[in-house]
């Protein structure tokens, strides 16, 4: 499914980031990387991620354009796919967020509500290869 | 077939055709005398039914087409249920939707054996597999004819041209099978029928 919602983005990622005018602002990457977080903590953190771009980036992209609609379609469909297989590992395993990883969280939260919503969610979903590179890492 | 101000039928009989990860959608054609009927077609995946207000996506390459049957595996792309429906357009008449009956999930592709030619060049036991596309990995069993027990198995993850299986004895036979492994759906097709070549030279 990674690999899967990798080539959906591929295919867009230049048509949305060229929709984001902001180029000084970052909402995953702001003030620190992902990849500070500490690995005990990722099963939460990935967590609360699928949950953030569920719930408040793909409803806010919609665009006039076709064929990126369908393509966020298949990305969205594909991250509830995996988030379905995420509550399952998320009760298994306790996967408790530290103290750290969940000021990161919410940092990311206040970087998104820094701006207005559609500039937010098409920013989030720009840097949707920065969520899957620190993924990938992960596994 | 029906007469110019009858109300336009929703097209009937919707089904999915689905092998080995391509996905079809298609329906029976509504019969207008004399008149072209175009047909249009959308999608709805688990997201859009849960986060995005049951929206329903269309898909451009089936909107207004004459045909009765849509291509929708790039858009079928994820591993949820989705809703799939057809409406007909005859000039500024309109039907209304007609909805597959039950969901669609590519889990329930119908996977077939691979397509194998295996080749012995000289001692060398070589194996030529279809290229079925980036979704599909391979799982290659090959043994000496009569040493089933001591099967050798390999995976494929990238189709190349010509797979190396094993250097063979001489004069010996050697027997080769082989299925498909799709990661996304975590499913597998049945085994091709096995294949047996000689290797060259006389049994020692």
């Amino acid at each position: 499914n990674v690999n899967e919602i990798r080539s959906g983005f591929t295919a867009i990622k230049a048509n949305i980031q060229a929709r984001d005018p902001i180029r000084t602002v970052s909402i995953l990457s702001h003030p620190h990387s992902l990849h500070k977080i500490k690995s005990s903590d990722k099963c939460c953190i990935i967590h609360q991620l699928f949950n953030f771009y569920m719930d408040r980036v793909f409803k806010h992209c919609t665009t006039e354009d076709s064929y990126i609609n369908r393509k966020i379609s298949s990305i969205a469909n594909s991250f509830l796919s995996i988030k379905r297989k995420l509550v399952q590992c998320h009760n298994q395993n306790d996967c408790k967020c530290g103290q750290e990883s969940m000021e990161k969280f919410k940092q990311i939260l206040t970087n998104y509500e820094g701006l207005n919503v559609t500039s937010a969610a098409i920013k989030s979903l720009g840097e949707l290869d920065i969520l899957l590179d620190w993924m990938e890492k992960s596994r | 077939i029906l007469d110019e101000d009858a109300l336009l039928p929703a097209p009937q009989n919707i089904s999915i055709i689905s092998t080995n990860m391509k996905h079809f959608l298609t329906w029976s054609p509504v019969t207008i005398q004399g008149e072209t009927v175009r047909y249009s077609v959308e999608f709805q995946g688990e997201y859009e039914r849960e986060y995005a207000n049951e929206s329903w996506i269309p898909i451009c390459e089936c909107s207004l087409i004459t045909a009765t049957v849509c291509n929708i595996t790039e858009d079928i792309s994820a591993t949820v249920p989705y809703n799939l429906r057809v409406r007909a357009d005859v000039g500024a008449r309109r039907s209304e939707w007609g909805t597959l009956k039950g969901f669609f999930n590519r889990i329930t592709t119908y996977l077939t054996p691979p397509l194998m030619k295996i080749v012995a060049d000289g001692y060398h036991l070589l194996v030529e597999l279809e290229d079925m596309g980036p979704a599909f990995q391979f799982c290659i069993l090959y043994w000496k004819k009569g040493q089933e027990s001591r099967m050798q198995q390999k995976m494929v993850k990238e189709i190349s041209s010509t797979l190396h299986l094993d250097t063979m004895e001489a004069g010996t036979d050697y027997c080769v099978k082989a299925q498909t492994y799709v990661e996304a759906i975590n499913r597998s097709s049945n085994f091709s029928q096995m294949q047996c070549v000689r290797a060259q030279g006389d049994r020692s």
